[in-house]
């Protein structure tokens, strides 16, 4: 990794879910010294930075509003300003940020923040993104709460918390997880205590070992739990023969025309026609999408194309119709030419 | 035009029709037209005759328009059956999805 691109890692999860007492746990590990935070707080008085022990210079409120709806510039200008202050060796030095954000926000607009703004652009890329689960109240809360699922939905990684109250886990709770999302790994925090090598490692990059971790990325791809009935579903669209680069361009930009905000998140490895050696990997949140990352081989022997979707009522069938119209269109004005 | 894109065309608004929770019917004609009924408005996708441009002719409501592709013929189908439909226009992030 270039040594001034920084990962972001994005701590999500509803209101009351540990959030705050996991990060207060990982900032005082060794292995997460180097970590600059931002902590987003929606109210009038903000308490959860008092609970977190972090050096004052690299660590920062956002009190100003909920973070996805009122405050995305706030949050560009706060990484552009503690990057400055990093590069003017002002604040402590570090090499990792972590956003804590608010329990009522949804993690979607500020990933695409992070994706898309100007001012940060560069210096920054996206690491995992973690979702906290209290597993006391947490099935009530998905049937509840939409911004609950939503944050589960898109998650790299589930922390399950407040075992010590639940006792086992409910399969109701490890069910509706499933469903939402079924590739995300679901970790258990004791009492606030998780290794942070697995918590942060789940994104694409592992910036521990500097490389690309496609397989734990896409984990679970082929284990759709999605229920037909389900507002949000998380399922995997496989494909065994190559995809055209013409119709992988064509298909991602009519999802994010049709989709939109309905595309929580997806993201795959594709086996690009013109590239049989060297496969592509696509990511993208609602209608915001990474250019393509060419890795330099196949991570295994499956040369298949397997796309994770994330979304809410986008039907299963309707992507796998869409993939298959415009392939055949292009395959036949191929012919045709 | 072979069959093949025609018929996944086909398949396609029927899917899509069930994705955009409108209502309607899909059906094929005896000439190989794909004819939405029953919905807001009358819907008929051709195949375009040889063209090196357009590859489809949409008729709606009696007026036709030509499509450059399958995505075309969608978004006309859609702006003609879904009035709260607002397109979005993919947007690529700035970030690199991995540090080069």
């Amino acid at each position: 990794m270039p040594a001034d691109v920084i990962p972001i890692s994005v701590l999500t999860g509803f209101l009351g879910s540990g959030k705050t007492t996991i990060l207060g746990h990982l900032l005082r590990q060794s292995g997460f010294s180097r970590t600059a935070v931002i902590i987003n707080e929606f109210g009038e008085v903000g308490l959860d930075h008092e609970l977190v022990e972090a050096s004052e210079d690299s660590f920062i409120e956002l009190k100003t509003g909920c973070l996805c709806c009122k405050i995305r510039s706030d949050l560009a200008q706060t990484l552009q300003d503690l990057l400055q202050r990093r590069d003017a060796g002002k604040c402590s030095p570090f090499d990792r940020i972590v956003i804590e954000t608010s329990g009522l926000a949804d993690p979607a607009p500020i990933l695409q923040t992070l994706m898309t703004d100007t001012s940060i652009a560069g210096r920054f890329v996206l690491g995992g993104v973690v979702a906290t689960v209290d597993t006391v109240t947490g099935v009530g809360t998905l049937q509840r709460e939409d911004i609950s699922q939503k944050q589960v939905a898109v998650a790299d990684a589930i922390v399950l918390t407040k075992l010590d109250l639940s006792g086992p886990t409910q399969p109701a709770l490890l069910d509706r997880l499933a469903e939402l999302n079924a590739g995300a790994p679901v970790l258990s925090a004791d009492r606030g205590k998780i290794d942070s090598q697995c918590l942060f490692s789940a994104g694409l990059y592992d910036p521990h070992g500097r490389s690309l971790d496609v397989n734990s990325w896409l984990a679970g791809e082929r284990h759709s739990h999605a229920r037909h009935d389900a507002d949000i579903q998380a399922y995997a669209v496989v494909r065994n023969e190559p995809i055209r680069a013409v119709t992988l361009t064509l298909f991602l930009e009519t999802l994010a025309e049709h989709c939109g905000a309905g595309l929580l998140r997806l993201k795959g490895i594709v086996n690009v026609a013109e590239s049989p050696d060297r496969p592509a990997v696509i990511h993208g949140v609602q209608h915001v999408f990474h250019a393509p990352a060419w890795l330099k081989r196949w991570p295994s022997d499956d040369r298949s194309s397997r796309i994770v979707f994330i979304t809410r009522r986008v039907p299963q069938r309707w992507v796998e119709a869409l993939l298959e119209a415009i392939d055949a269109e292009v395959a036949d004005a191929s012919v045709a030419r | 035009m072979s069959e093949a894109p025609v018929d996944l065309t086909c398949e396609l608004v029927v899917q899509s029709l069930a994705a955009w929770r409108v209502a309607g019917a899909v059906e094929r004609s005896r000439d190989g037209a794909i004819i939405i009924c029953g919905a807001r408005k009358d819907i008929r996708i051709d195949p375009a005759p040889s063209d090196p441009m357009f590859r489809w002719m949409v008729t709606i409501d009696g007026r036709t328009r030509r499509a450059i592709s399958v995505v075309a013929v969608l978004r006309q189908v859609r702006e003609a059956l879904d009035p709260g439909y607002a397109a979005n226009r993919v947007r690529v992030a700035l970030t690199a999805l991995v540090p080069y």
